[in-house]
């Protein structure tokens, strides 16, 4: 089993070989530094918390409608060789447990946010420096990094399953798009911690003034919904007719 | 005519309308939402607020669409490799043409079908008054014209690479610029900043009594060219989309 899952974690990176699709991780962000920034320094006069309120500007509409989307385009573009021709017959017949099919293309997945938000995280620190705030980035900005990974895993895991099901390219992405959107409304009404678009935003303390997080119902969505998620993923996989 | 029906024909089982109509229900999701319990100043200016509202929500969603929209249209001819056969009936410029005016009409029924909701909305509300016909059939159609604009962009962008992949992160990135340009500017040349130049609506925040208030937005020249400008991009990609997509070796 454990073998397999490295197998098909490496033919999955061997399928996104010369393919573009960092790119859009790597730009969107900076469309978002530059515009949060631009911001930031021109309300100095109300923002005034410093880290915290560069950090407000930064990930507002990053987390709550873009970075859902984002993740639905890359996973899209995962199921998307296997949608094309008769790509699904080699992929299910490969000599693999079905699991290891899907894990692989989470971790690819999982790899990707983690990439994305680093990259959200130094461009944060960069403009923080280029702004003239003092010091680095507060401490605690290491956790809203580690739980927005968890966060976007779980986004991960239901885009993987709606471009599983779904066999358009653009649709899944779509979908991302309305989640994200979903989400506002839902964390307005004080249920994010039960939506799962919501977790990534909650995670990454955007739109939340004290940076508060009931850690413990976090932690417990991420873990029920990526399980439940993937266990909807398996079956459809085990399901499905090549 | 005939290509055009074609077009029709052809993605009568991609459920193009039903995806159209499922992220137009986002908004109106959105809407009903935002807009319950309105108070009593809100109602008194309730038909000038809801062209404001919508155009905020055509800024953060619409560039999405679009390209959700063009890559469902393109992508069929991607996928069954059609675009050989197809040029042996028809010239290719015929074929982008017909695929330009179907797109066109999907959107015209998608906004008339937003108006009528949020029309419809306002009254159940109870609104104030009527609305204004003149400034809501304007902002029908400039909506329509910046956000076909916006389409034929992404048309050309599905049409030129067959990894769609490409068009629809322009889109993405399209509908953050877009978002963001709101906070800065009033108008904007580029083509996603279509929806923020042909806003109608301004409002003004009162700190002091929290209190919006709403009045019909006076154009300066700079803002007038921005507006001009999105008919010089629905010509631009046009003409650019369809000469790159002819001339593309297929």
């Amino acid at each position: 089993m454990n073998l397999s899952i490295i197998r098909t974690i490496k033919s999955e990176r061997l399928k996104l070989k010369r393919s573009p699709v960092w790119l859009a991780f790597l730009i969107l962000p900076v469309i978002s530094a530059f515009f949060g920034t631009t911001n930031y320094m021109a309300n100095q006069g109300v923002l005034q918390s410093e880290w915290y309120s560069l950090w407000s500007q930064h990930s507002l509409f990053l987390c709550y409608i873009f970075m859902p989307a984002l993740i639905g385009t890359y996973c899209s573009y995962l199921w998307r060789l296997e949608h094309i021709r008769n790509n699904w017959n080699s992929f299910l017949t490969a000599p693999v447990p079905r699991l290891s099919l899907y894990l692989g293309k989470l971790v690819q997945a999982a790899i990707m946010i983690i990439a994305g938000n680093a990259w959200i995280f130094l461009l944060y620190c960069l403009c923080g420096r280029l702004c003239g705030l003092p010091g680095l980035p507060p401490k605690e900005s290491l956790g809203w990094f580690a739980c927005g990974i968890l966060g976007g895993i779980v986004i991960g895991c239901i885009q993987l399953a709606v471009s599983m099901f779904i066999r358009s390219f653009a649709v899944p992405i779509g979908v991302g798009l309305a989640g994200g959107i979903g989400g506002l409304m839902i964390t307005n009404q004080g249920w994010g911690l039960y939506y799962p678009y919501s977790l990534y935003c909650m995670g990454m303390r955007a739109n939340n003034p004290h940076m508060t997080l009931d850690t413990d119902t976090f932690l417990a969505g991420c873990i029920v919904y990526i399980m439940l998620l993937s266990a909807l993923s398996v079956w459809g996989l085990r399901r499905h007719e090549q | 005519m005939k290509t055009l029906r074609l077009e029709f024909y052809k993605i009568r089982r991609r459920k193009v309308w039903l995806t159209m109509f499922a992220l137009l229900s986002v908004q109106l999701v959105w809407g009903l939402w935002s807009m319950r319990d309105p108070r009593e100043w809100e109602l008194q200016s309730g038909w000038m607020s809801l062209l404001y509202f919508l155009s905020l929500l055509d800024g953060i969603m619409v560039p999405a669409m679009m390209s959700v929209l063009a890559s469902r249209l393109a992508d069929i001819e991607h996928k069954g490799n059609t675009y050989k056969q197809l040029e042996i009936l028809r010239s290719a410029g015929s074929l982008y043409h017909a695929k330009a005016v179907c797109g066109c009409i999907i959107i015209a029924a998608l906004f008339a079908v937003q108006f009528a909701f949020f029309i419809a909305l306002g009254y159940y509300l109870g609104y104030a008054g009527n609305p204004d016909v003149k400034y809501y059939l304007l902002s029908y159609g400039l909506k329509v014209a910046a956000n076909i604009s916006l389409f034929l962009l992404q048309l050309a962008l599905s049409m030129l690479f067959a990894n769609q992949m490409i068009a629809l992160v322009a889109g993405l990135g399209g509908s953050m610029a877009a978002l963001l340009l709101m906070f800065v500017t009033t108008h904007s040349f580029l083509p996603w900043g279509g929806n923020l130049s042909a806003v109608l609506v301004w409002s003004e925040w009162d700190e002091a009594t929290r209190i919006s208030t709403f009045c019909y937005r006076t154009f300066s020249p700079v803002e007038t060219a921005a507006v001009v400008c999105i008919f010089v991009w629905i010509v631009v990609f046009y003409v650019g989309g369809r000469v790159l997509f002819a001339r593309k070796n297929i």
